[in-house]
């Protein structure tokens, strides 16, 4: 009973604050529409895959995508004659084949919907073939996007800016991540990719399931938010703190098992309310609004799961960041900062189980690698409880240790 | 009314170390059921850290202590059931209104339904705050934060009220009005109340026996009367040019002088509870003679013929007022603070 007596305390607490309606409503709205639909691309700088492409188009904005192809990262591309090029692909020299189309650069500049076309071998690498796909379609978002994110950018730091008090995002940080972030991002497929195989030029092939609709993006920031939630009880313990109200606490006859409990109880509502938020806007508001909705895959209960987990995993993780951060700027930055670098590597922005080399290695080392995968495959792919029953297991692992570290780091003083 | 010679609380020998700093250096008192007990100290003195020890907020490192027939190293949630914490720092949540703050620490003392909404209204009354029970605390006057302050920790009805300075930062309007209520909780429902305290004037008002406390360590106790009194007929500070021996000797053989000493000009109290030692090196620009007076008005007539008789200058004449600032001056050499 204390336990609920604290966590409804805090969660009044939070509904209190402006800036955890922010968090809570407002960003992943902002997220969902950003990234519509689309994959985003994150830098790798390890796994560098050829791009063979044909440029018909020769004009400025063809040059400026291949350039942030290469500087994406994880592609390099090569410049080849139309006719050298298709000769290569048939005879599988090479395994695919960009082809920027003419007029490419006047329809971008008139705001003219237009299609890349991305050809490949039929023997070629399937996980190859998804990263140089990603990397192409960021490429070709950042091109068109960079105001609009700028305008989003400009509307959040409002927000913030009205907001008193300490809080998770500070106006810095949430420029600075999401300005990075966002580098990649994109928003409406201006430029869009047909993938075709080599002999039947015209002839598109299927868009592989993972990369369409609010299922593929949906999952990683997701994630994101999810874990964001171990910023307010990091933070609301830290506030419990300053102010001296800890101290009644432990004078009380409650034990301090149920004083952890009580302050962790909250970041698990609200991790939940905030996938709700998030599944509601996809599953009902999108396709309202005429775009492509959101559907909750072959096995909704594992998908129930995955988020229980994952919140429990989040409230592990608040406490642990509550027992090692001592300063406020630990806890308000350094945190969100962390919790933001975290989803990145996990994969928020960019499914980075998808890669290879060190990016595709790092996110393992976080949370949110596994519960993006785990969520990922059960709405993206159609994947059932079983299927993601490692990354489930090695969630809870996480949720373990975290819960473990936590308590036992824990300073009540 | 319970009876007075009642213990509520019994210290034995208690004791607080943060490495190798012993911050309370094995305390030893005893406050009596009903009896307001105050802890006076300069800054830094181990006030707080003693009521944190007795209320379960941190671990003593040695010693112990009984409250309510309970040892607290062994009951401790029986202990805190009797103990009411009233935190020096403004222990409140300020988006949240007083009203649901004070529900709040209800709680988690397990009041419940109309019990708790009885002991809210209650407690806002004793602290006259109901009609702005509903407003957020941030909104509050500093004055008007202390008295929710404080009426967060009566919520539960504690038989044994700890006041960790309570009057910080207060205007003297909110400043009455705390220590009415204080008197009248002690008074009309018997609370056994321990009020620390750096301002001695609120501890000779309020309480029935002072211990004064200094760098961790209790170096008097006993009723405010009793500890004035250790002053004798009063002190006097007499600043001269020259002094050595000999005039001392003659000073004390004076009527009414029960002793003279050299002094040292009193000492702001050590800045975050350094060394005492330190502070005593500062030199005075002449030298001081603390006189003890068995009678100060005979002994300050004879002092001035006397000094008039021997045409010795007086440079510096001050006539300590008896009371618990000048107790402390007189036990310590330092003022209580500056
Ligand atoms: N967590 C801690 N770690 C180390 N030292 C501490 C800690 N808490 C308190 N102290 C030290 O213990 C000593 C006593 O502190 P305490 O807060 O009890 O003083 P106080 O008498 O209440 O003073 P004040 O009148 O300023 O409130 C101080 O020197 C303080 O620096
Ligand atoms: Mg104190």
């Amino acid at each position: 009973m204390n336990i609920l007596s604290i966590a409804f305390k805090d969660l009044l607490i939070f509904f209190k604050d402006r800036g955890s309606a922010l968090q809570l409503f407002v960003l992943p709205l902002v997220f969902i529409f950003v990234f519509s639909g689309l994959g985003n691309v994150g830098a790798s700088e390890t796994a560098v895959t050829r791009l063979p492409a044909v440029d018909l188009d020769e004009g400025g904005t063809a040059v400026a995508l291949l350039q942030k192809i290469d500087a994406a990262g994880g592609v390099k591309t090569e410049l080849m004659a139309q006719s050298d090029a298709q000769t290569q692909l048939a005879a599988g020299q090479i395994d695919w084949l960009l082809t920027i189309p003419a007029g490419f650069s006047d329809d971008v500049a008139a705001n003219q919907p237009t299609a890349l076309r991305l050809t490949s071998h039929p023997d070629a690498d399937e996980a190859a073939r998804e990263t140089a796909l990603l990397v192409i379609d960021g490429a070709a978002q950042e091109l068109t996007l960079q105001a609009q994110i700028l305008t989003s950018l400009q509307m959040m730091a409002e927000m913030q800016g009205s907001t008193p008090g300490p809080q998770v995002f500070t106006t810095e940080v949430i420029q600075a991540q999401a300005q990075s972030q966002f580098e990649a991002a994109a928003a409406r497929p201006l430029i869009s990719i047909n993938q075709t195989a080599p002999g039947r030029p015209d002839a598109e092939t299927a868009a592989p399931a993972p990369f369409s609709g609010p299922n593929v993006t949906v999952p990683g920031f997701t994630v994101l938010f999810v874990f964001l939630a171990a910023g307010a009880t990091a933070l609301s313990i830290y506030n419990e703190k300053k102010i001296g109200s800890f101290r009644r606490l432990l004078a009380a006859p409650i034990s301090k098992a149920e004083l952890l409990l009580g302050k962790m109880l909250p970041t698990f509502f609200i991790a939940l309310i905030q996938v709700g938020v998030i599944f509601l806007i996809g599953v009902f508001l999108m396709p309202l609004l005429g775009m492509e909705g959101l559907t909750l895959g072959e096995d909704p209960l594992a998908v129930l799961l995955i988020v229980v987990v994952m919140a429990l995993c989040a409230a592990g993780l608040g406490v642990l960041i509550a027992a090692f951060a001592h300063t406020e700027g630990q806890i308000g930055g350094g945190s969100a900062a962390l919790l933001w670098l975290m989803g990145a590597l996990g994969g928020a922005f960019f499914p980075t189980f998808l890669l290879e080399g060190f990016l595709g290695q790092a996110g393992k080392a976080v949370p949110h690698y596994w519960a993006g995968k785990a969520l990922y495959g059960v709405l993206a792919r159609g994947q059932r409880l079983p299927d993601v029953a490692t990354e489930l297991a090695v969630l809870l692992g996480f949720t373990a240790l975290f819960w473990l570290v936590g308590v036992w780091r824990f300073d009540f003083d | 009314m319970k009876k007075m010679n009642e213990m509520i609380l019994e210290v034995k020998d208690l004791r607080k170390q943060y490495g190798s700093r012993e911050v309370v250096k094995g305390i030893n008192f005893s406050v009596m059921a009903g009896e307001i007990f105050g802890l006076l100290g300069p800054n830094g003195a181990g006030k707080t850290q003693t009521i944190s020890m007795l209320t379960g907020v941190v671990e003593p490192s040695g010693g112990t202590a009984v409250i309510g027939g309970y040892d607290i190293r062994k009951r401790m949630n029986q202990v805190k059931k009797i103990n009411g914490l009233v935190p020096q720092d403004l222990a409140l949540y300020p988006t949240l209104s007083a009203r649901t703050n004070l529900n709040f620490f209800g709680r988690i003392y397990g009041l419940r339904g109309k019990a708790l909404k009885e002991r809210v209204e209650d407690v806002l009354r004793v602290v006259a705050l109901t009609d702005r029970a509903d407003d957020p605390v941030e909104n509050y006057s500093g004055g008007m934060k202390r008295r929710i302050n404080i009426a967060a920790g009566l919520v539960h009805h504690p038989r044994l009220l700890f006041l960790d300075e309570p009057t910080v930062g207060v205007d003297p309007q909110s400043r009455n009005h705390i220590f009415e209520s204080v008197m009248r909780l002690n008074r009309e429902r018997g609370m056994s109340i321990v009020y620390t305290s750096h301002y001695m004037e609120e501890v000779e008002l309020l309480c029935h026996r002072v211990a004064i406390i200094d760098n961790g360590e209790i170096i008097a106790l006993d009723t405010v009367k009793n500890l004035i009194a250790m002053l004798g007929g009063g002190v006097i500070h007499v600043g001269l040019n020259q002094v050595d021996e000999a005039l001392l000797a003659r000073i004390r053989a004076l009527p009414g002088v029960a002793q003279a000493s050299l002094t040292t000009r009193p000492a702001p109290p050590p800045a975050n509870g350094g060394e005492a030692a330190d502070t005593l090196t500062i030199a005075p620009t002449h030298p001081l003679v603390k006189v003890e007076a068995r009678h100060s008005q005979t002994a300050l007539i004879n002092l001035i013929s006397f000094l008039n008789e021997q045409e010795i200058p007086l440079v510096s004449l001050e006539i300590l007022e008896p009371n618990l600032e000048n107790v402390f001056l007189h036990l310590t050499g330092k003022k209580l603070r500056e």
